[in-house]
């Protein structure tokens, strides 16, 4: 079934695009006066009735295939109720209407056999042709992953029909020559030689501005959908992108090679049969590269498919903070810079361009020897995978259980909060926690904990870490400066829908206060006089009893009232995630508008006021954290 | 026919169809999402005020439906952690005042009711009727 949608979709890509070139390449080469010329273009336009026959033939067979596969059903793609449902009620179905409506049209235009003698009317014809031809191709964005992203979805969809459009220029034109080369190579078709050069010449400069579009929108393209290097490398989607750029190359040097020695010799004898070979070269492999952008389209975008990571190593930034690699590295990025600079010069002087250029190569070599191997550390194909599970307290609360039972008869404290374990992704501890290290004695517990239960571990591990790091946080926030991530928890009043700490965020800073009663109650006073003071500033407080009881908001009583929510459900679990930070019976923690930690008071209440108008007066709120740990 | 005058005809029907179809399809859409919400917001009014009719009230007054957690409670005042409470609050604390002091006699700080509040703005319903969650 999917090979049928790849081969169809490919089919109907590749049509499109041949219609758009070919129309294009007609008017760049202008009207033709000469018999041999104006066959050409009798065959271009034959041609185009037929591709637009193979458009919607393999457009209906993508349509019923696509039917198959969104009922889950193969007999539905016969079903017509079905297909009328896909065409009518999905996005893709009516944008599939309006192409092949568009399709329809052109099939109608082209088939007219009017007499097209007068320069107006051929020029009519052929630039209609091409509108269709390029509005049907263009529309193919609307349906595609480029409509998906969100926000940047009009930025995006530009890209995709830039990239689409400057194919069908470039590959479609390229198709659209070589009839008109071969013609003219012949004996018989001499008469077009003048016309198929200036063609040639006219093609070959558009050509290096389609393919310069081309490069620029892949590359955005390519940052929408792909996003990071783990996902270029480790997924279908971001490796048929690799497969893309690889057969990228050798269609540049067959181009350069076309422009430079080729097209300047077509007047030489047998110029014009060498420039069509070349030309049919370059068009085999770029039918190619249409086949891998086909597949592209029907894998999930990279950026939300789970990387595979592909190496025993990647490189690890973090490793710059000792010393001696931080020296290596600096050392090695010199020399690789220098080398970089000799590569530049090589190009730009002719004396001795091969001794520079061989002396740059080797600075490259020995700067990425010298510099790249104290950043190497081991990584699993599980380095880059997202937590299933996010950064949550009740995760936190349950990673603290399962490491008690599981795993702190092998590993004490100091273990838990080293450099060690603190630089290692997520993914990677995920990888250990399950394959274990057998040469070290520690088994795999992906037998012997759910997946779940092993991110709640992966969870807890980070949160360790952080309360470690968090002892030089105090009562003064550091201005401009946000690192510590706050677990999010549910919140929890009485029978109320609960909330959750990230509704807040961009909204309200926050102000966790774990209390205990009776140590609690004159602060929890305090900060009841406080609220409407601390609202007005942006503040909401969140009081969470260090005694976990549903009868909370009753145990406080009624004088004075306390109006801030008082977590009910689920206080065991952010007293277990928090008190790792802020132990004892009473401790604030106060969280700014992006979801960070920014100042803790242990044992007693603070200032609170006077801290939140230090958030208040920040410039650059830093940007809101991954809601998983990596 | 010259085709260059079949080219232009072709896109000029393709414009005045895309404006026609915007005009009389898009722009009506558009109105007829407003006047279907504007229509829910005016059955949800009539059903609210059908409920305070029934309940005995004057006619203009209508009635709200409420779920929350008693967080203060006065004779005449009870201040109330609610969700929200469809055309008249968002969920948040706020006091309302009490129809009758009875009403507040049986409530806690702490306990969770459902309550029925009646008036025409949302500065001045009271609650005129308490049930236990």
């Amino acid at each position: 079934m999917r090979a049928l949608l790849l081969g169809a979709l490919w089919i109907h890509l590749a049509s499109g695009v041949l219609l758009v070139g070919a129309f294009a390449m007609l008017l760049l080469a202008g009207q033709p006066r000469v018999l041999t010329a104006r066959r050409w273009d009798q065959r271009l336009v034959a041609w185009a009735r037929a591709l637009v026959v193979v458009a919607l033939g393999s457009g209906v067979v993508w349509l019923l295939v696509r039917t198959a596969v969104f009922e889950n059903r193969p007999q539905a793609a016969f079903e017509p109720r079905a297909i009328a449902h896909v065409m009518v009620d999905t996005w893709p179905g009516l944008v599939w209407l309006a192409r092949h409506g568009l399709l329809i049209v052109l099939g109608a235009f082209v088939a007219i056999r009017a007499s097209v003698d007068e320069r107006r009317n051929w020029i009519a014809a052929r630039g209609e042709a091409l509108l269709l031809a390029s509005l049907a191709l263009a529309l193919v964005s609307a349906s595609s992953h480029a409509a998906a992203i969100s926000p940047g979805t009009a930025p995006s969809v530009a890209g995709d029909v830039t990239h689409l459009l400057a194919t069908g220029v470039w590959l479609g034109g390229l198709v659209a020559l070589i009839p008109l080369l071969r013609a003219a190579a012949r004996d018989e078709g001499a008469d077009a030689r003048p016309y198929a050069v200036i063609a040639a010449r006219r093609f070959s400069r558009v050509a290096l501005i389609a393919m310069l579009l081309l490069l620029g929108s892949g590359v955005t393209n390519a940052l929408a959908q792909v996003e990071s290097i783990p996902a270029l490398a480790g997924t279908t989607h971001g490796r048929l992108l690799l497969a893309k750029l690889a057969m990228l190359l050798p269609i540049l040097g067959v181009a350069i090679v076309n422009r430079t020695r080729v097209l300047p010799a077509v007047a030489a004898p047998n110029g014009m049969r060498r420039l069509a070979i070349f030309v049919g070269v370059e068009a085999g492999l770029a039918l190619v590269l249409v086949a891998l952008a086909a597949a592209m389209t029907l894998t999930t975008p990279a950026r939300h498919a789970a990387p595979v990571w592909p190496l025993p190593f990647r490189l690890s930034l973090d490793e710059l903070l000792e010393a001696p690699a931080r020296w290596r590295a600096l050392v090695g990025s010199q020399l690789a810079a220098a080398g970089v600079v000799g590569l530049a010069t090589a190009l730009l002087v002719r004396r001795g361009r091969l001794l520079v250029l061989g002396g740059a190569i080797a600075l490259v070599a020995i700067g990425a020897g010298v510099g790249l191997p104290p950043l190497v550390v081991d990584a699993y194909p599980t380095s880059y995978r997202r937590p299933l599970l996010t950064y949550h307290a009740a995760s936190i609360a349950s990673g603290v259980t399962v490491y008690r039972e599981r795993c702190a008869g092998c590993h004490d404290a100091r273990w838990l909060t080293s450099r060690s374990i603190s630089r290692r992704h997520a993914g990677e501890l995920f990888w250990l926690v399950s394959r274990g290290i057998p040469e070290r004695g520690m088994p795999g517990f992906d037998t012997r904990l759910t997946e779940a239960q092993r991110w709640d571990v992966i969870n807890y591990i980070r949160a360790a870490g952080a309360a470690e790091a968090s002892t030089s946080l105090g009562g003064r926030i550091e201005a401009e400066r946000a690192w510590m991530i706050a677990p999010d928890f549910t919140v929890a009043v009485g029978p109320l829908a609960p909330g959750a700490l990230r509704d807040y965020r961009g909204r309200r800073m926050v102000l966790v206060v774990l209390y205990t009663l009776p140590g609690s109650r004159g602060r929890l006073a305090e900060l009841a006089r406080m609220y409407d003071v601390l609202w007005v500033m942006g503040v909401e407080i969140i009081a969470v009893p260090t005694q976990a009881s549903p009868e909370a908001i009753a145990e406080l009583g009624a004088s004075p009232p306390i109006l801030f929510p008082v977590v009910t459900d689920g206080a065991r679990e952010i007293v277990a995630a928090y008190g790792m930070v802020a132990p004892g019976p009473h401790a604030e923690i106060l969280i700014d508008r992006q979801g960070y930690v920014r100042a803790i008071w242990r044992g007693e209440g603070g200032a609170v006021q006077a801290q939140v108008e230090k958030l208040n007066a920040e410039k650059s709120p830093p940007p809101f954290p991954d809601d998983h740990v990596h | 026919m010259p085709v260059w005058q079949v080219a232009l005809v072709l896109n000029l029907v393709f414009a005045i169809a895309l404006g026609l179809g915007y005009a009389g399809w898009g722009r009506r859409a558009a109105t007829l999402d407003r006047e279907l919400d504007a229509a829910r917001v005016q059955v949800e009014r009539l059903e609210r005020e059908r409920q305070a009719c029934a309940g005995g009230a004057r006619a203009g007054k209508q009635q709200w439906g409420g779920r929350g957690v008693v967080r203060g409670v006065y004779p005449r005042l009870l201040i109330i952690t609610h969700e929200e409470i469809r055309g008249l609050l968002p969920a948040r604390t706020t006091s309302f005042r009490a129809a009758s002091p009875a009403l507040a006699e049986s409530l806690h700080v702490g306990d969770p009711i459902r309550f029925s509040l009646r008036g025409t703005l949302a500065d001045d319903v009271a609650v005129v009727a308490v049930e236990r969650w």
